[in-house]
């Protein structure tokens, strides 16, 4: 028996213990240490190599409608003439070509006409920075430095012909040179003359409007086709009055085919629908106009410290093309520099510009100069030889006449307060003590900032 | 669509973005060759005239550009390997070339530094 005990002792503990082929179980695999794979045997990741890998959250995309082409610029350069908010104001005289220095418009506010308007809206003379969205109706200041402006016009056409004015516009920032440079324009229009308004010289220079060399030129100057085609767009659409009154007179020699009886406005919107004979065009135009028996031109350009120094394009050979070897600005410089006078007569208008103008030691130089020159002949300032600076514009700008902006007198001040106050836009009684103060916080009434002070800024 | 040197552009493209997508043609040099066409610096490809744009072809073929250049830098490299020098042994290995430091920041080298160089880069 005591095998069997024996026996029976052994099947107790066969029993007791776990059985073998029952197991199934997923532990030790699940436990187990993970398989040793390529990347540990060879260490830690390389450096510079990246083993952190964080899923970035998805950015919301943007679903909005997008503008148009060309919509946003539209804004941007939308100018608005017009306050149908803002009163009328009654009494406020016209401008017309008989009263441009007649008694009642000195110092007083005067409507620009409905015709003036359209044709100093097609050669972009309104800016958007200039209050114009806050009246009624488009209206001025004719101020001290206006009825000069006037009163060159009547010099030029007393003088027949023989007469070319050129005049820098310069003054502190906001002191109305833009603003003067337009009612420049606004008169010549009046006076039916033909006007050609280069409303920012910063658009010839920066690089931003086709050019190509002009064949036959040395040395090279080049054409700016697209923006020639639209000064000639501009021309035609503002002095359609005066230039359909003329016919061509010679041959041109353009390599299309013109009528004998071409009007000069037919001439300008032909070359503004063929931008490759622009140029061509544009000089056949200015030649037309050059003949005897033509009326007085006003040429104006704003900015003009951008054309008084390199400009952005380059030439052939990659080296930055001088602003006056591209033919329009040289054409504008010749007249400013008076190199080319006006047969018929006419004005050339050029204002600085006070919160846009880059650096130009030469144009500096030169009104400073002019200034000096104007005061006291003998005694002018010298130029530093040791600092370098533009020759070409130096010489250019040589002997050409400053018309300095200062601030408003207190009576030119009263009458724009005035109408500011006519017009609704300032509520307040305008008196002594209201113009004194707001003219001395304009910095000795400078236009803008009484503008900015009276009818801008609400308190 | 323009096609400039075997590939289409979209015409609202920059002529100077479309230039620079070429291996070998960088700020400089696309300001080069659209100064010698006269061309400014915002044209867009569809603004080019048809002439302008067969120059523009045809002074991209006579310049070392693409796969030409790739196959040129490749070959100096490999130059420099078949010499035996330290240059040529520092791409081999993967290792900065001009003297760099290696404890910290060589990812360039790494990436760029092959027995065959990369077609990418």
């Amino acid at each position: 028996m005591p095998s069997i005990t024996a026996h029976a002792s052994m099947a107790s503990r066969n029993l007791l213990a776990a059985p073998r082929t029952a197991s199934f179980s997923t532990s030790c695999l699940r436990f187990a240490l993970p398989p040793k794979g390529k990347a540990s045997q060879a260490g830690p990741p390389a450096r510079g190599q990246k083993s952190l890998h964080l899923k970035k959250s998805a950015r919301p995309r943007d679903t909005g409608k997008r503008p148009a082409l060309g919509e946003r610029k539209m804004l941007r350069k939308r100018i608005v003439l017009s306050n149908t908010n803002a009163l009328e104001v009654h009494g406020m005289k016209d401008l017309n070509g008989k009263n441009l220095r007649a008694e009642a418009v000195k110092g007083a506010v005067v409507g620009l006409p409905e015709p003036v308007v359209d044709s100093l809206r097609a050669v972009e003379a309104f800016k958007t920075t200039q209050g114009w969205n806050m009246f009624r109706r488009p209206a001025t200041l004719m101020r001290k430095e206006s009825l000069q402006i006037a009163a060159f016009v009547d010099d030029v056409e007393a003088a027949v012909g023989k007469k070319t004015v050129r005049k820098i516009i310069v003054g502190d920032r906001a002191s109305g040179k833009s603003t003067l440079l337009l009612q420049g324009l606004a008169m010549a229009f009046l006076r039916n003359w033909v006007v050609i308004n280069i409303p920012e010289a910063k658009d010839l220079v920066i690089g931003h409007t086709e050019y190509a060399p002009l064949p036959g030129s040395n040395p090279t100057q080049y054409t700016q086709d697209a923006y020639t085609s639209n000064l000639l767009s501009q021309i035609a659409r503002s002095n359609s009055a005066v230039l359909s009154k003329y016919c061509i007179t010679t041959d041109h020699k353009l390599s299309i085919l013109l009528p004998p009886s071409t009007t000069l406005a037919k001439l300008a919107e032909l070359g503004a629908n063929t931008p490759e004979l622009s140029w061509p065009i544009f000089t056949a135009l200015w030649t037309e106009l050059t003949q005897p028996d033509r009326p007085p031109i006003m040429l104006a350009i704003d900015g003009v410290g951008h054309i008084m120094n390199n400009s952005a394009y380059l030439s052939a050979d990659a080296q930055l093309v001088h602003a006056h070897d591209l033919a329009l600005v040289r054409h504008f410089v010749d007249h400013l520099s008076g190199r080319t006078t006006l047969p018929n007569g006419g004005i050339v208008l050029a204002a600085t510009s006070g919160s846009n103008q880059p650096a130009s030691p030469a144009l500096e130089f030169s009104i400073q100069l002019a200034e000096a020159r104007a005061k006291n002949p003998i005694d002018l300032p010298n130029w530093n030889p040791y600092k370098t600076v533009d020759q070409r514009s130096l010489q250019s700008l040589k002997d050409v006449d400053v018309l300095k902006l200062n601030g408003l007198s207190k009576e030119e001040a009263r009458a724009i307060m005035e109408y500011y106050a006519a017009s609704g836009m300032l509520r307040r009684t305008v008196d002594e003590r209201l113009v004194s103060e707001t003219w001395t916080l304009a910095g000795n009434g400078n236009i803008g900032e009484l503008e900015k002070g009276s009818v801008r800024l609400r308190m | 669509m323009v096609f400039i040197f075997g590939v289409n552009f979209p015409e609202q493209n920059l002529v100077k973005r479309s230039l620079e997508t070429f291996y070998g043609i960088g700020p400089q040099v696309s300001q080069r060759i659209m100064a010698r066409f006269h061309i400014h610096p915002t044209a867009k490809v569809g603004e080019l005239i048809q002439p302008k744009i067969l120059s523009i072809n045809a002074e991209l073929t006579n310049m070392k550009i693409e796969n030409d250049l790739r196959r040129h830098i490749q070959d100096n490299i490999k130059r420099l390997r078949d010499m035996g020098t330290y240059r040529g042994r520092r791409h081999a290995m993967g290792l900065p070339v001009r003297g760099q430091r290696t404890r910290t920041q060589i990812t360039t080298a790494r990436k760029l530094n092959r027995i065959e160089r990369d077609r990418r880069g």
